[in-house]
């Protein structure tokens, strides 16, 4: 048998992120390679993203949520490294937010409507009003995210954030609402209200379906071990979204029941 | 003038639709001021300096996001006139973390600018100026630290506040001199307003050892030959008073202590932290021949090796007067400088568990009718609590660090001072990757003094020897500060980075003293250092060299950096945004010298620094147990109800107090999962809602062996202290044994850290019983030391607190002294094996319930006594060998599955512990019926298990001596029944739930 090539994925640090290191575990445990590094050592050498074939932006408090949950590392994106994150984008290769990180990618306007002329979409803080870390029900929805492919049983994830409501502008949640549903950009619907977010939505992708947002943390349940009761079966609810990109990337034909059953 | 003035421009952000955090300020106006607000909209302001304004549109992409804001540039008329408008913002140099955010992001878009943010509250609803005032001052702000303006909205909205925008300065006034000296040849009267005068909190005998030293012959020569004055200059006495403090020196535990127990006999005590504390470990360590301390009490914190590839430290700290002061930024830097600790432990440790640890006075405080019994100065029990809180969570969830395990205790006598204890454990490989122990330190005379984080401000400027004082309503503000969580984060991610790059030699934290500690402490290593503190980054000029020394601005470490490596160091520093500068070098002259600008202004040989001081001399007597000394505010016993007829009655009052009842609202704010490593949690069972015992970090993520765990718990009994400390001690080590066992630990890989709160046990016209109180600490160290022996478990790390007393007015004008229960406080980590925890609650029908234990309880300091009125007899001791050898069945137990469920036994008796079992598995109980005292009498060393009826046997026999009594058996049926009386589920479950 040949030896699979490994997808190789960034994972960025810095500035107040916290979750880099759990984030490129779940990848090197899903099959694939990652390498962690610092948002000013990227931004020094955006060249260097070419190399890459996928990207996460992992949770955390970057700039303390200064100015809202996202803003200013967003800004630091924009503005230092603009061209080749969009390049980087255009040629299909997969990005991941997740929680802090899909906050960034909301701010920097490329979920949930890249092309729209204005910002339509906004994570605002829970409507109870404070940070929570509780775990959730997540239901899969018609979509075609390849994060989230074929997945088609509820999951368990811990969400762990104070600003997770999605809010739409003002007077065009329905309507905005439908065309997301209908584009397949929800990959992911809380089972309950937990933060007061918009039809419950957990997750969103962007219409192409290799940006995905989400605030849950599935590089939290990989294993057993981080199991919100005891449980013995490997690997956690979390695993299949990191499974799926790699198996994605190496283009092979998913074997869906196999891992789900 | 020729004072060039920046155009400043102000802008204002509100949001679009209603949050929800100020609804809950309606609430609180109406509950705790009984003022009626119909709405309140909070809008952020920022004042924006630069010589370059940026355009409106760049103000726009920074500071509004389009779908929840609206950015404003002129004053707009309000959707609805509020009756008053209260405008917060920062004093002049505290920390303003909102405008160093909105600083770094305009510098993204190319704008140099300084920031200032600041908080517009629009107050709807009919009320007085006097109520809104109230408002703004007591529950929108703190005065010590913010500027308050309550207006109506026609003078507000009269303002040109778009037109004349000041950002508020730091205008010190700048001294013609570096330094003053200091004449200590006065009477003793004035060498003891000198001290108090500077906030040296130093004692005439300090004083005076200090003037013996500056007239020595040998002294005055060497002063002379420094051109120095003879006398000592200000920034000398400020280093001396900072090192010497009770906080840094803890002279307390250091002293030579004459006391007299029970049995009318008096001895000499020489050191209670050598006789005991540390004999404790000593003894263990060769009583059991242990192999896994790495390093004890003699770093930032201890290390234990648990693990074939990692070694784990663990440190837990007090944050007691700045809590009281400024709740949410006492309790922000308090975590903020224990995860230093963690930082500064060998090379430096990755922080990967906090804990944290509450002693108040019950939020509902002041009791009915006796508000003037309050004490004037110390905010109020529900604002501390809610402050508090706030701080540990950002300070944890900010940087990363999963909260994982705590307790909250309420009890009157912490009205005058909260109790805030915040540990960290952390992580480090036991070699470094060029071959270097990850624990040890050193340093070579000639490494340089590199110090990183933040910059040096006025902020915190006597920390350290104003907790050594009582609390008054003087307290100084620049003793309060705010943590910035961002600055440490990347603080912390670069030391971290260049500890595996190799480029620096040793490292501490600066905390309580400034450099004056961290440096001061550091130079024993190499045998000196010198410094000059005119390289210090500052917040704004104008600070004094003596501040310099002492401010203990937070966010900052002290390294030690081989010179071949400082430009490494220093690059490094600068890729990633951290602040890191050359101040001095180590030396092996014996002197901390200072300068600044080149010239001296401080040299102090270290052997007088830190070895010349003779110990205190303390008297210290415990015959018998003393009443509470009550302080009027505090509970009567002639207010306890008759305790009810009922037991289940009995039990749905008690699972409603605040000992007891439900936290989960306050411990879902902190984030107990980042770094994906969290085994067992806070909570467990069916809807995730039933308390564990303890948390559990699995370390395999963090470089551990596949199964193994760390198990972090807490005990304390401070109820216990008035009726016999010896025993208080020991229920307290108890506790947190018994917790981490239940989660999965090993009691015989396990180490113990003592944190003591004490009030002032030295003896005094103004502290009358302080021998009494000296007397009660030395009993608990006796208690102490024997269980840590009995339990084989060593003591790696710890701290104490000394004066824990408000000594001030209370709210009607009287004279009011309120000392803290002595309270010691226990953290046990152990060594766990994940998998093998069964959780708190209930499992299946049929299962039988166990209580594991020596038969008997008493009411004595439970909280059935303190809620009701009943005879409350004497503590029942502790069989402590009998107590281990169950500790160890129950581990094998564990690790053999024939447990179904284990609850630890705490407050409220077996009949609570019970409860929270069922409501964790939504599960009945049928009891046998059991008297009041069985149910909710406290003892120690008692668990509530359930055992599957296949299992009964095996777990009987495992249980091999340890007493273990049948009480009953799970149920499907949601009811308790105990004896002839029932009552349901429910009716537990919304008991507990009711929460504060």
């Amino acid at each position: 048998m040949m030896a699979q090539h490994k997808p190789l994925f960034l994972v960025i640090t810095g500035d107040g992120i916290n979750c880099e290191r759990e984030t490129a575990a779940a990848f090197m445990h899903a099959g694939g390679d990652a390498r962690i590094m610092h948002v000013n050592d990227l931004l020094a050498a955006p060249e260097k993203l070419a190399a890459y074939d996928g990207m996460a932006i992992p949770g955390g408090f970057s700039f303390g949520d200064e100015l809202g949950s996202g803003q200013i590392l967003a800004l630091k994106i924009r503005h230092g490294l603009g061209d080749a994150f969009a390049r980087f984008i255009a040629r299909k290769k997969p990005v991941i937010g997740i929680c802090n990180g899909f906050q960034v990618l909301v701010k920097l306007g490329l979920l949930p409507f890249p092309d729209a002329p204005a910002r339509l979409c906004a994570l605002a803080p829970n409507a109870h009003g404070g940070f929570m870390d509780r775990w959730a029900t997540l239901l899969p929805q018609q979509s075609h995210c390849i994060w989230t492919a074929g997945i088609d049983k509820p999951l368990r994830l811990p969400v762990r954030h104070g600003e997770g409501r999605i809010v739409f502008a003002e007077g065009r949640a329905e309507e905005l609402h439908a065309q997301l549903a209908q584009n397949g950009q929800i990959p992911f619907c809380y089972d309950a209200d937990i933060n007061g977010s918009y039809a419950n939505i957990a997750a969103l992708c962007d219409p192409t379906g290799y940006v995905l947002g989400l605030m849950p943390h599935p590089e939290a349940f990989m294993h057993a071990e981080t199991a919100p009761q005891a449980q013995k079966q490997q690997p956690g609810d979390g695993f299949i979204l990191f499974d799926n990109v790699i198996r994605h990337l190496q283009g092979q034909e998913k074997i869906r029941e196999q891992r789900i059953a | 003038m020729g004072k060039s003035v920046t155009p400043a421009q102000r802008i204002e952000i509100s949001e679009r639709s209603a949050s929800a955090g100020l609804a809950a300020r309606i609430r609180q106006a109406q509950e705790f001021f009984g003022i009626r607000l119909t709405g309140i909209d909070e809008i952020k302001v920022y004042k924006i300096a630069a010589d370059h304004p940026p355009s409106a549109a760049v103000l726009h992409e920074v500071f509004a996001d389009p779908v929840l804001q609206k950015l404003h540039m002129a004053a707009d008329a309000p959707a609805q006139t509020p009756a008053y408008i209260a405008e917060i913002s920062f004093r002049p140099g505290v920390t303003d973390n909102a405008a160093r955010a909105a600083e770094m992001a305009l510098a993204l878009t190319g704008h140099q600018t300084r920031v200032a943010s600041s908080s517009l509250y629009m107050l709807h609803g009919d009320m007085t100026a006097k109520e809104a005032e109230k408002l703004a001052q007591e529950m929108l702000a703190n005065p010590l630290i913010q500027k308050i303006d309550v207006m109506t909205y026609a003078d507000f909205a009269a303002q040109t506040r778009f037109d004349d925008v000041q950002l508020p300065t730091v205008q010190l006034a700048v001294a013609a001199q570096l330094f003053d000296t200091v004449d200590l040849h006065i009477d003793d009267a004035a060498l003891e307003k000198l001290s108090a005068e500077r906030c040296l909190a130093l004692s005439l005998f300090e004083m005076k050892h200090i003037r013996d030293f500056y007239a020595k012959p040998e002294t005055a020569a060497a002063r002379a030959a420094a051109s120095l004055p003879a006398a000592p200059t200000d920034v000398e006495l400020e280093i001396l008073a900072q090192s010497w403090s009770e906080h840094c020196k803890h002279k307390i535990f250091a002293a030579d202590i004459d006391y007299t127990g029970p049995d009318g006999q008096t001895r000499r005590i020489s050191s209670l932290y050598k006789s005991f504390i540390k004999r404790a470990t000593a003894d263990v360590k060769k009583d059991r021949g242990l192999d896994w301390l790495v390093s004890v009490f003699s770093d930032n914190a201890g290390i234990v090796r648990f693990d074939d590839n990692i070694d784990l430290c663990i440190k837990v700290e007090t944050h007691n007067s700045p809590s009281a002061l400024d709740p949410y930024g006492g309790a922000l830097t308090g975590i903020l400088g224990v995860n230093r600790d963690i930082l500064g432990a060998g090379l430096g440790a990755k922080p990967i568990a906090n804990t944290d640890v509450f002693c108040f006075a019950p939020p509902s405080m002041p009791h009915k009718g006796r508000e003037g019994d309050m004490p004037q100065g110390p905010k109020s029990p529900r604002q501390i609590l809610e402050g508090v809180h706030k701080g540990v969570e950002d300070g944890g969830n900010k940087s990363g660090i999963p909260t994982v395990n705590g307790a909250f205790f309420f009890d009157d006598d912490y009205a005058g001072k909260p109790l805030v204890f915040v540990g960290t454990v952390g992580v480090m490989p036991q070699k470094l990757p060029d071959g270097r122990a990850s624990a040890e330190k050193s340093i070579l005379a000639g490494d340089i003094v590199v110090m990183t984080g933040g910059a040096i401000g006025a902020d915190g400027i006597h920390g350290a020897t104003f907790s050594s004082l009582a609390l008054d309503e003087n307290a100084p503000a620049t003793a309060v500060q705010i943590g910035d969580p961002l600055t440490q984060k990347t603080m912390t991610d670069f030391l971290l980075e260049a500890r595996d790059l190799g480029l620096y030699r040793a490292i501490t934290d600066n905390g309580a003293g400034g450099l004056s500690s961290s440096v001061g402490e550091m130079a024993q290593m190499s045998g000196g250092a010198k410094l000059d503190l005119a390289r210090c980054p500052v917040k704004y000029p104008g600070l004094a060299p003596w501040e310099l020394m002492i401010s203990e601005s937070q966010e900052r470490m002290t390294l030690a950096v081989p010179p071949e490596h400082l430009e490494a160091l220093l690059a490094l520093a600068s890729r990633r945004g951290v602040v890191a500068t050359a101040i001095g070098s180590f030396t092996d002259d014996g002197q901390l010298h200072v300068e600044y600008g080149g010239k001296t202004v401080a040299r102090l040989p270290l052997d007088f620094i830190h070895d010349s001081l003779p110990p205190l001399q303390l008297p210290a007597v415990w015959d018998k147990p003393r009443a509470r000394s009550a302080w009027r505010g505090g509970a009567r016993a002639d207010e306890r109800q008759t305790p009810p007829a009922k037991i289940t009655d009995a039990l749905l009052h008690l699972l409603a107090t605040p000992n007891i009842t439900s936290k989960e609202k306050w411990v879902r704010a902190y984030d107990h999962e980042v770094q994906a490593a969290t085994h067992v949690k806070p909570f467990g069972g069916i809807h995730a809602d039933g308390p564990n015992d303890a948390g559990a970090i699995w370390l395999y993520p963090h470089g551990g062996a596949r199964k193994s765990t760390a198990v972090v718990g807490c005990g304390m009994a401070p109820r216990v202290s008035p009726h016999d400390p010896y025993l208080m001690a020991q229920y307290a080590v108890d506790e947190a044994v018994r917790n981490v066992v239940a989660a999965g630990g090993d009691p015989d890989m396990l180490c113990l850290l003592d944190n003591f709160c004490w009030p002032d046990p030295v003896q005094s016209a103004k502290n009358p019983d302080g021998d009494y109180k000296m007397g009660q600490l030395v009993r608990t160290c006796e208690g102490l030391y024997d269980i840590c022996r009995a339990y084989g478990a060593p003591l790696v790390s710890g701290k104490d607190s000394m004066k824990n007393d408000f000594r001030g007015l209370d709210k009607s004008g009287h004279a009011v002294t309120i000392s803290v229960l002595p309270t010691l406080m226990v953290t046990a980590m152990a060594r766990g094996t994940a998998g093998i925890a069964c959780g708190s609650d209930f499992k299946s029908a049929g299962d039988v319930i166990y209580v594991i234990g020596a038969p008997g309880a008493s009411f004595c300091a439970s909280e059935y006594a303190a809620q009701f009125n009943v005879d409350s007899g004497a503590p029942l001791p502790l069989d402590m060998p009998a107590a281990m050898a169950g500790y160890r069945n129950i581990h094998a137990a564990l690790q053999s599955g024939l447990l179904q469920s284990l609850h630890d036994v705490s407050d409220g008796g077996i009949l609570c512990a019970i409860a929270e079992s069922m409501i964790g598995g939504r599960m009945g109980a049928d009891l046998d019926g059991m008297d009041a005292r069985t149910a909710f009498g406290e003892a120690p060393a008692r668990f509530i298990a359930s055992v599957a009826p296949d299992n009964i046997q095996a777990f009987e026999l495992a249980m091999d001596g340890t007493p273990c009594t049948r009480l009953g058996t799970v149920t499907n049926d949601a009811i308790l029944a105990c004896g002839d009386e029932r009552t349901e589920l429910p009716n537990l479950v919304s008991a507990w739930q009711k929460g504060f």
